[in-house]
């Protein structure tokens, strides 16, 4: 918390309403749902790193050596082929996945630039919504 | 003033009480000259226990989102199994389209290289078979059938996804309540702060006034 000074401290008039109490509520809610979606975009970034860099190395690799491939916690010895396959079908869930993700944190963030601009046109100094 | 618990009897979903909206600051207190500490330390202890139940809930979550990669991961393994036996069967029907390479992987017995421990690996060599054993927890060990397996870690899937979904609906609402009382516990103290100084000026001027008198 922070103190305010004197003079830029609210008048009566500011009081907060229940529809106030309301916005900023959802503007709670939506910040802590962009916080989740964030770290699992992060995580799938990373895993989708990882695909890259696996199919580069297959790009590379001698059709005749059967290649380990890791499903769940264990390696299986498939053929090179079958290893692209599933790599690729691994990849296409991956960006699925992460193309919703976008789309979902996309749409919270819109909604808390709307939330952002009401709320600090009404409170101006006295509310803080930004990190 | 007794400093009665300030959360309302209504309680949201699965039991989380509601936090009230205080419309009048003034009002709420019970008048201009009445005492803000207790309704302070109420809505202090409101907030407290808001906090204590957010992060037991926030603690169920992270174990469900743990076991969620373990189930999904436990259900590829089983359905690639199931995908190499229908492999199999589908070509003996159909021997015209038989790729060599394909026949070749799935006639040799499936090979795995496993953890053992922590970077130590073995090879180990699967048999063509039907039946998988599935950890239940609890020191308890199934065998099931392949389509039997996949249905049970498919159900078992989607009921921690729907868990989860749920445990995070409640800590949305707890959030929202957190937030309003916090707003409130602001509000208060802030109308306190104004009606501190209101009085000092008052009592100023009325000291001032009063030594002008006598002065005057």
């Amino acid at each position: 918390m922070r103190m305010v000074e004197q003079d830029q401290e609210n008048d009566d008039s500011t009081e907060v309403t229940w529809e106030d109490q309301q916005k900023i509520n959802l503007f709670s809610k939506l910040n802590t749902r962009m916080k989740g979606f964030e770290a699992k975009m992060e995580a799938a970034k990373q895993e989708k790193e990882a695909l890259d860099d696996l199919s580069t190395e297959l790009e590379l690799a001698d059709d005749t050596e059967s290649v380990l491939y890791r499903i769940g916690e264990t390696y299986l010895h498939m053929p090179l082929h079958r290893a692209l396959e599933r790599l690729e079908q691994d990849q296409a869930d991956l960006d699925a996945r992460f193309s919703k993700l976008l789309q979902s944190s996309q749409q919270c963030e819109t909604e808390m630039k709307q939330l952002k601009v009401t709320l600090y046109a009404k409170f101006g100094s006295a509310i803080n919504l930004d990190e | 003033m007794s400093s009665s618990s300030v959360l309302s009897e209504e309680r949201g979903a699965r039991g989380i009480p509601k936090a009230p909206f205080i419309q009048d600051v003034e009002k709420h207190i019970g008048g201009a000259d009445a005492e803000v500490e207790g309704p302070l330390k109420a809505i202090q202890d409101a907030i407290s226990k808001y906090r204590y139940m957010d992060s037991n809930l926030t603690q169920r979550r992270l174990g469900l989102e743990e076991k969620i990669p373990d189930i999904k991961k436990t259900l590829s393994m089983v359905e690639y199994i199931q995908e190499r036996r229908e492999g199999k069967s589908s070509q003996s029907e159909d021997d015209l389209e038989d790729d060599l390479e394909d026949e070749d992987s799935n006639s040799k017995p499936l090979k795995t290289t496993f953890e053992l421990n922590d970077t130590l690996f073995a090879e180990a060599e699967l048999e063509d078979t039907d039946t998988v054993y599935l950890w239940l927890g609890a020191n308890v060990m199934l065998s099931y059938k392949l389509p039997a397996a996949i249905q049970l870690l498919r159900s078992k899937l989607e009921a921690a996804e729907e868990n989860v979904a749920s445990l995070t609906e409640d800590l949305e609402f707890l959030r929202e309540q957190l937030t309003m009382m916090e707003v409130n516990m602001a509000r208060v103290y802030n109308w306190d702060v104004k009606r501190r100084r209101e009085h000092r000026i008052a009592e100023e001027q009325g000291g001032k006034s009063a030594s002008e008198k006598e002065g005057g």
